[in-house]
């Protein structure tokens, strides 16, 4: 009796270890499919291209079906779908019959015009078609070591197509432009003087045209895209000189200046609908400079029209750093991945 | 996400792991009603499968891991107030890993040019008593002469590339990119107006304290820059620079004297010298001699 019982548990785990081991049997289909062992054959001999004893895995490489059922019409089906020992052999045939390949449909498939284009990138991450973008920013200007001209700016886009947009940007810089301490110290040591000027607001129509994206990873860790654009357009800048030569008698209004602009930017996406941006922006248009001579008498000093003399062709280079958003946040692509 | 959809295309197609998946769920169900307390855990995204740990990028190629780069360089300053400089000049630099390497940048002065200002304060500023201690007599090009110019760089660096990837032009060209971050410090050979005015000194009005003398300024230096790979063999790269540290930009006596020391005080020295933010833009072309790797 004890030896009895010292067995009880070893025969208990082996049938429990039975059909664990057809399971790993199972695991090592792939190679057995292709290499079937003897005894397949021998049990089998109606199906030889059935699976193995105790398998359910899937062959879609090699139809059982369909030799079974040619060999014998009567047979069919339940020669396919059952193996030597009449137990399920699986397959998607058996789960979705619908699903299952015929071989009818592979040629059908064969001849079936498709269309061959492949694009580089099938789905690209942040599109841009037909979306607007909202591009808060605060811009410093790059060129002018005389007056700075920091100040904040608002762009709107609406991108025709996933590569070109129109839209309207304009800037505040009234009461932020910042006469630099190099002019005092340059006027006092060689007494001359440079003629400044101010800028009050700008307002301006673009285009945008997007011809490089990307991707970058981070830290070999996570993935963000990018893409550069160009960006150019015109509008009005209104701008007055700062009274340096007399800044007794004069006192310049701001007037509104035809202005042409071109630029360059970066723009970071965080997720689909928000971005960082840099933009190199270059405003030009044409500058009036104060007179730099002073009208002999009071009368003519305080003449406006001797005020101004030259007018020079002036590049407002700026950097615009801000975000961007898009609108609407979400959308379907057309095509699968 | 991705990761997580790709894993998830996996086990719809794979009918075996169907067994695996209902277990799968049942497991997870029950974890959930044991951590139901956890909100967060409820939010993660469990990746499963096989790009459960996997990097974000597989046969990556490394262009720069053991690595050594020989770079000409183009550069140029910008926002300068009195003179312009380009140089000429190479990198050198051994890539430890693909994400740091070290090095040493080098670059001539070849070319020295006056802006504007410099010139309408040659052409238009007075000679008299008022400006004989700040501008050269001579009208020729004397205001030209006596400011101040960058000869030449040195500087040794740590580069560290965080972004590697890839960029397309017009949906036709793809060229493989990296940005990176360089660090160190510059040795800047400044040719500069000598010190004048002081007792035993030339006096700051006499022509000759107006002749420039080299000194060589140290500065942190950093920025950062992209690299565009052409070839495993050949890059083309575009770099920001900047290296600040105070110079005496004109030659003017402008500090020194007064209470707050911020007016003249008839002498030329190191007071003079302002803090000044020194930029410039760097083009360059890479040559790789050894042989490129890929990841994993």
């Amino acid at each position: 009796m004890k030896q009895a019982h010292r067995w009880l548990p070893i025969l208990a785990a082996l049938a429990l270890v039975g059909p664990l081991a057809s399971g790993s049997a199972h695991a090592q289909k792939k190679r057995g499919g292709k290499k079937p062992s003897p005894q397949a054959p021998a049990a089998a001999p109606a199906a030889p291209a059935a699976a193995p004893q105790g398998s359910t895995d899937i062959e879609l490489d090699a139809p059982a079906a369909a030799p079974a059922g040619a060999a014998d019409p009567n047979a069919g089906a339940p020669a396919a779908a059952t193996d030597a020992t009449g137990s399920p052999s699986g397959g998607i045939c058996e789960i979705d019959p619908s699903a299952c390949p015929k071989e009818l449909d592979v040629k059908a498939a064969a001849q079936k015009q498709v269309n061959a284009e492949i694009y580089a990138v099938q789905q690209i991450y942040a599109l841009r078609y037909h979306r607007l973008e909202l591009q808060p920013y605060w811009s410093f200007s790059l060129n002018d070591q005389f007056v700075s001209h920091p100040g904040p700016g608002l762009a709107l886009n609406y991108y025709i197509t996933n590569v070109l947009a129109i839209g309207v940007n304009g800037n505040l810089y009234a009461g932020l432009n910042n006469d630099s301490d190099f002019n005092f110290q340059n006027r006092r040591a060689t007494r001359v003087a440079v003629p400044l000027n101010e800028y009050q607001w700008n307002a301006n129509v673009n285009f945008t045209y997007v011809p490089v994206y990307g991707k970058f990873a981070g830290f070999g860790d996570f993935i963000f895209h990018y893409d550069a654009y160009v960006v150019g357009g015109a509008g009005v800048i209104s701008t007055r000189p700062i009274a340096v030569i007399d800044p007794d008698n004069r006192k310049f209004d701001f007037e509104p200046k035809l202005a042409f602009n071109a630029g360059i930017g970066l723009r970071i996406f965080f997720n689909r609908w928000f971005a960082a941006n840099l933009e190199i922006r270059d405003y030009i248009y044409n500058e009036k400079l104060e007179n730099l001579s002073v009208g002999r008498t009071a009368a003519e000093q305080q003449d406006k029209a001797t005020w101004t003399k030259d007018n020079s062709l002036t590049n407002n280079v700026q950097a615009q750093l801000g975000i961007s958003v898009f609108l609407p946040f979400s959308w379907e692509y057309r095509l699968p991945k | 996400m991705r990761r997580f959809v790709t894993a998830a295309k996996k086990s719809a197609t794979t009918p075996k792991i169907a067994l695996g998946k209902a277990a799968a769920c049942a497991a997870v169900a029950l974890g959930m009603l044991v951590a139901a307390p956890s909100e967060a855990s409820a939010q993660e995204i469990q990746l499963t499968g096989p790009l459960k740990g996997a990097p974000a990028v597989r046969q990556l190629r490394l262009y720069r891991e053991g690595r050594l780069e020989i770079a000409p360089t183009f550069s140029f300053t910008f926002l300068d107030e009195y003179k312009r400089t380009m140089f000429a000049g190479l990198r050198l630099q051994y890539n430890i890993k693909d994400w740091i390497g070290i090095g040493a940048w080098g670059a001539y002065g070849v070319v020295n040019s006056s802006t504007y200002l410099t010139d309408r304060i040659n052409e238009t500023s007075p000679r008299n008593d008022q400006t004989s201690a700040n501008v050269s007599p001579n009208k020729a090009s004397g205001f030209n002469d006596q400011t101040s110019e960058m000869k030449w760089i040195a500087a040794p660096q740590i580069t560290l590339t965080p972004f590697r990837g890839k960029l397309a032009i017009f949906q036709k060209l793809f060229v493989d990119t990296d940005a990176y971050f360089h660090l160190g410090a510059a040795f800047v050979g400044v040719n500069e107006r000598g010190d004048c005015g002081a007792a035993g000194q030339t006096k700051c009005t006499a022509a000759a304290s107006f002749t420039p003398v080299s000194r060589t300024a140290i500065a942190p230096t950093f920025g950062l820059g992209l690299t565009f790979y052409a070839s495993s063999l050949v890059s083309v790269g575009v770099e920001y620079r900047a290296f600040p540290f105070a110079w005496n930009r004109a030659g003017f006596d402008s500090r020194g004297g007064g209470n707050d020391g911020k007016f003249p005080d008839g002498k030329v020295d190191s007071q003079d010298r302002t803090f000044r933010f020194n930029q410039m833009i760097s083009l360059s072309v890479g040559f790789f001699p050894q042989k490129r790797q890929s990841s994993e």
